[in-house]
């Protein structure tokens, strides 16, 4: 620490020379060595995958070329040519990001909600904590069947509820306009990983700084946005970025309520066709593996853009208490 | 400009260079300072049964699948699908077969069915995978944190970005991968050494977690982030090597956050159903959840099977049952650790 | 407390303790037998292992064994995820067990072998085997699965709802569409609160979309499977009167969000709790309602235009992959498995077993004509009730009525896109004309794509 403040105070020179001897720094080895179970990893399981898919994604790489019973041929930029033609391929990514924008504040500012709450109930607190985390551990096929029957547009509660006050309840499993913002609404009632992370950090706020606020007359939102949100901005970052990138990646939820095993499999509304769900069913349904490798690398771009954005932009807004180069 | 700069931001907060800052370290983690372990004051009256009324309402409707499950799980088989919650009439599905035929009662005994195996595969594989990817993603996650070195804001990327392609084209090469392993090991090997590694066992279930992952390892930085230097100049002036450093500072204050990792892979790995799925072969060593599926296929309407829902639903509850009893148990400690850190010292 | 140490001790002792256990307990492996001619049958796909399956099971065991061989059958289902890590593994399993849907994706990929040779080997005549589930198996000329069991689809008419709304039960069937439309009319009941509360006649598209193409007398693709004919005349008229017959329910969203709520398999089912008047479904539902709560029924074949029955078979089939190691055993599996003897054998205990439980034995069928009609002389016994003993009848002569969707490069392509038509329809977003016109582009270029 002490050495990063004297390169602030020094001069620029200073602080070059001190990133040109990078690598003889005893502490660039070390942090190499506590790097290394990752790298091992990462060469052993990952890279080699990695690229493979790429190198296929320019083949026309099928089940024959996998069973050998075929060479596979190399077919340049074929593949991703198709993908610029493919309707479906619009049709997937639109849905995809609808559902995230939909999804990912929902569930942040749900989750937050909650955990606030809950961190300030006096009463069964550990009871809520672990019945909120439930739906993160319920197996699809309960979720299944729970969407079919409190969804279901003429005989589910949630529609009978929505009659009492009044709001004729949409057939949210048949209609498309519908059906994403049901899938949104069963990704934001898994939400119990989320508000556990929200719930440790805002644990961690120190009560002093909201007394501080009270006494200089800051009413409750003000203590909200000055002090609770700065002082768990690590944690939403995190969240924030991780909830993208498995929105953008969402599969498993939407196959097995739409397309799987769980359905009748005769309905595949093209409003819940979501990128990945799409690439599975090219990859393993209609094993063009080549072009499901295409549509892969097209959608990890894509997510590299997002997240470099999100860094970005989140850059002003996060602090990091400990870190400070005072 | 380096990621660095993110950390360099004034806080407006006390708590940094305070004394106090020893305490509650899941707090700092996450970028508090917190000094009395967070506690709140509680809502008084009013507010606090209106909240409870709020949670509760919450709560019938992240619990009614659960309560679906059991009740179903208790239901002789015409009636699992009749949409009541409380059974009209119970069955007992949970031990063997719940309605032999006198004298055909073997016939209809699940077959081949080690559900105690099962259950031990998942229970050791599980706690082994989530012990595993704690440490190791603690470690390469402490480096990204403290240390300054170069390219590591393009190791982090590269980090990331494993996160960003989707499993399913990389699964086959993955195999492979294995395969090729599997060839080299064991008994016909050339590292004959090795005991039989690879597909058809289970190393390729945790074997990865000795690698740490991409997940936990941005989520131990980000707390890692969040403990103050002084602490760690304050043991290297004491002449400590890195490593002890790491781990007589950095990792008992991470202890909320480890655990967190913890439960979270643990969870993972234990309803896990893809990995085991293609690589076990032989029914022993399959877990809990790739078992209740071969009882799905044999026991369910399409598969030739009888239609016994009841007894699928029994199973899905002994494979999700264990997961709610250790969440149910670990979160107090992880979350009220806290507050006990806090009150200390 | 224990010390830190201690602590960090103990923690990796306890992984290490179950890294050593688990794997020790989980690759103890039996040594190898020193046989050095004998092989190991490797199957993979096979499911369920109800009576019917395992006693088959028993006696094609049993002749391997006899050969000095072993057989290795794991339980669990085909899987195309695990099924391509093999191959790729040139892990190639002997003898398959799959849909024979996807027979066709895999035989037209030139992943299976033909069984041509296999059949005239072992002797087996492939002419017993039902001829539309030979077409659902055959790519080319070539037949690449041995099918099992057929499924057939019937219409299931429920007397009581009929009663109750006042419909003649023989005014209930396909031949007259005009007639068709108007006992759905009068059979579905919406209550005073515009709730639908019985469901006429569910015509079941998107799944039976083909037998309503059929009763034209087309097919939605040409036999050499080259050319969708997804757009053609009648496949519009077809799905204009089906959606027709859907929407007079008030909607699809209304007739499937009733739908839903049945109890499909229980006891209070969908025929007992009079929610629905009829519907085409496939055989193992007689069985459903044999052992639910007394229902009256009448079963009936769906009727072309002509009033000729017409039917739909789905099942499984047996293949072997090309690259098998055992080729022959699995073809001497295969035998044993299909053996007339071996379904004979299977039927009994099971009408055995049925009788001894008190339930109903509504037949087996095999998918070799031959085998389902000893099945029926042989060993049916009718019932006492006559409603089921009538189905049976009907059920054992209406796979020689089925017709099979003629395979095509891009099976799956093709299906999908038809699927995908029929619910645009069915959500109101085209009409029938603009999407069965989509899917015959998409269709087509996927098989042209394919070739």
């Amino acid at each position: 620490m002490a050495s990063v403040a004297s390169t602030e105070t020094a001069g620029p020179l200073q602080g070059a020379r001190r990133r040109l001897s990078g690598f003889r720094e005893r502490e660039t080895w070390t942090a190499y060595l506590f790097i290394l179970p990752w790298v091992i990893g990462f060469l052993a399981l990952t890279a080699g995958p990695m690229v493979a898919s790429l190198y296929f994604s320019f083949t026309d790489y099928g089940v024959q070329q996998i069973a050998g019973f075929e060479e596979t041929s190399r077919v340049g930029l074929e593949n991703y040519r198709t993908l610029l033609e493919d309707p479906k391929i619009a049709t997937s990514l639109k849905n995809t990001f609808v559902y995230t924008l939909m999804t990912v504040p929902a569930k942040m500012m749900v989750a937050l909600g909650l955990a606030m709450i809950l961190a300030r109930i006096a009463f069964a607190a550990g009871f809520f904590r672990t019945v909120f985390y439930l739906p993160d551990i319920t197996p699809p096929v309960a979720i299944g069947i729970m969407i079919l029957v409190l969804f279901n547009g003429s005989f589910g509660v949630v529609n009978r509820a929505l009659e009492l006050v009044g709001i004729p309840g949409p057939y949210w499993t048949t209609d498309p306009s519908w059906i994403k913002p049901s899938l949104a609404i069963m990704s934001v009632w898994t939400v119990g990983g989320t508000m556990v992370i929200y719930l440790a950090a805002l644990k961690a706020v120190p009560q002093h700084l909201y007394e501080a606020a009270s006494m200089d007359g800051a009413g409750p939102w003000r203590r909200f946005f000055n002090v609770t949100l700065p002082m768990i901005s690590p944690a939403l970052f995190f969240t924030f970025i991780v909830l993208t990138i498995a929105g953008l990646q969402t599969f498993t939820e939407v196959y097995t309520a739409y397309f799987g095993q769980g359905s009748t499999g005769a309905e595949s509304p093209d409003a819940a066709l979501m990128n990945v769900v799409y690439l599975f069913r090219q990859a393993f349904e209609f094993f063009n593996m080549g072009f499901a490798s295409a549509m892969a690398w097209l959608l990890f771009a894509i997510i590299m853009a997002i997240t470099a954005i999100q860094f970005v932009v989140s850059r002003r807004f996060v602090f990091y208490q400990g870190g400070d180069k005072r | 400009m380096s990621a660095g700069a993110q950390e360099n931001f004034p806080t407006g907060g006390a708590g940094v260079a305070s004394p106090r800052v020893a305490h509650g370290p899941l707090g700092r983690i996450l970028g508090g300072g917190g000094d009395d372990g967070g506690r709140r004051r509680p809502f008084g009256g009013i507010k606090n049964v209106f909240f409870l009324l709020l949670l509760t309402g919450i709560s019938i409707l992240a619990l009614y699948p659960f309560v679906w499950l059991i009740s179903a799980s208790l239901k002789p088989q015409g009636d699992v699908f009749d949409n009541r919650l409380i059974p009209q009439e119970w069955q007992w599905n949970y031990t063997g077969d719940p309605t032999p035929v006198p004298g055909d009662e073997k016939l209809f005994a699940l077959p081949d069915t080690p559900v105690l195996s099962w259950m031990f595969n998942s229970v050791w594989i599980g706690l082994l995978a989530a012990l595993l990817v704690a440490m190791s993603s603690a470690v390469v996650a402490f480096a990204f944190a403290y240390f300054r070195f170069p390219g590591r804001n393009a190791l982090f990327a590269l980090i990331l970005a494993t996160m960003m392609l989707p499993g399913a084209v990389t699964m086959i090469p993955v195999y492979l991968i294995w395969n090729e392993i599997s060839l080299l090991t064991g008994e016909t090997g050339r590292l004959a050494f090795l005991p039989d590694i690879g597909v058809n066992t289970q190393y390729p279930l945790w074997v990865p977690n000795l690698f740490g992952s991409a997940f936990y390892i941005f989520l131990m930085r980000q707390f890692f982030l969040g403990i103050p230097r002084d602490l760690f100049e304050a043991a290297r002036i004491d002449g400590d090597g890195y490593f002890s450093m790491f781990r007589r500072i950095a990792l008992p204050l991470a202890k909320p956050a480890l655990i967190v990792v913890f439960i979270f892979e643990l969870q993972a790995k234990w309803f896990d159903l893809m990995t085991p799925l293609i690589y076990l072969r032989d029914s022993a060593l399959y877990t809990l959840p790739l078992g209740l599926k071969t009882i799905l296929d044999a026991q369910g309407a399409g598969g030739g099977g009888e239609g016994r829902w009841e007894i699928i639903m029994a199973g899905t509850v002994v494979t999700v049952l264990p997961m709610v009893i250790l969440f149910a148990i670990f979160q107090r400690y992880f979350i009220e650790g806290i507050a006990t850190q806090g009150r200390k010292g | 407390m224990l010390s830190r140490w201690r602590r960090t001790g103990l923690v990796l002792a306890v992984a290490a303790l179950c890294a050593v256990v688990g794997t020790s307990v989980a690759s103890a492996k039996p040594s190898q037998g020193a046989a050095v001619q004998s092989h190991t049958l490797n199957i993979y796909g096979l499911g369920g292992r109800d009576d019917v399956a395992q006693g088959r099971l028993d006696v094609a065991n049993a002749v391997i064994r006899g050969l000095g061989h072993s057989v290795n059958n794991p339980v669990g289902g085909f899987n195309d995820q695990a099924f391509l890590a093999r191959l790729a593994a040139r892990d190639i399993p002997d003898l398959v067990h799959m849909g024979r849907g996807s027979i066709g994706t895999y035989a037209a990929r030139g992943v299976l072998a033909p069984l041509e040779g296999c059949f005239r080997a072992e002797g087996i005549n492939k002419n017993e085997y039902r001829k539309a589930a030979l077409a659902e198996v055959t790519y080319k000329g070539k037949v690449y699965g041995a099918p099992e069991f057929t499924n057939q689809i019937t219409i299931i008419v429920n007397n009581d709802a009929a009663q109750k709304a006042g419909v003649n039960v023989a005014d209930i069937q396909t031949t007259n569409w005009k007639r068709l439309k108007q006992a759905n009319k009068k059979l579905l009941n919406i209550d005073s609160s515009g709730r639908l509360t019985r469901i006429g006649f569910d015509p079941k598209i998107p799944e039976f979309f083909p037998l309503w193409v059929k009763w034209f007398g087309k097919d939605m693709i040409s036999k050499d499977g080259l050319k969708a004919q997804l757009n053609s005349r009648e496949a519009v008229a077809a799905l204009a009167y089906t959606v027709g017959l859907i929407n007079d329910h008030g909607g699809w969203n209304k007739f499937k969000a009733f739908r839903d709520t049945w109890d499909f398999f229980g006891r209070n089912n969908q025929v007992a709790a009079d929610q629905v008047g009829a519907w085409p479904m496939e055989s193992f539902y007689y069985n459903v309602l044999a052992e639910g709560n007394r229902v009256n029924i009448t079963a009936k074949y769906f009727t072309n235009r002509k009033g000729g029955p017409i039917t739909m078979i789905s099942g499984n089939a047996w293949a072997i992959p090309k690259g098998s190691k055992n080729p022959g055993l699995a073809c001497k599996y295969i035998k044993a498995l299909q053996a007339d003897s071996s379904w004979l054998k299977v039927a009994k205990e099971r009408f055995d077993l049925r009788k001894r439980q008190g339930r109903a034995f509504t037949g087996l069928y095999t998918a070799k004509t031959t085998a389902d009609v000893k099945i029926y002389e042989d060993i049916y016994q009718p019932m006492g009730n006559r409603d089921f003993d009538d189905a049976v009848s009907l059920l054992v002569r209406a796979p020689r009525y089925a017709f099979a969707i003629p395979l095509s490069p891009a099976s799956s392509e093709f299906r999908q896109a038809w699927i995908d038509a029929i619910n645009r329809v069915l959500e109101g977003r085209q009409t029938p004309r603009q999407a069965l016109d989509q899917a015959q582009r998409e269709a087509q270029a996927a098989i042209d794509k394919a070739k």
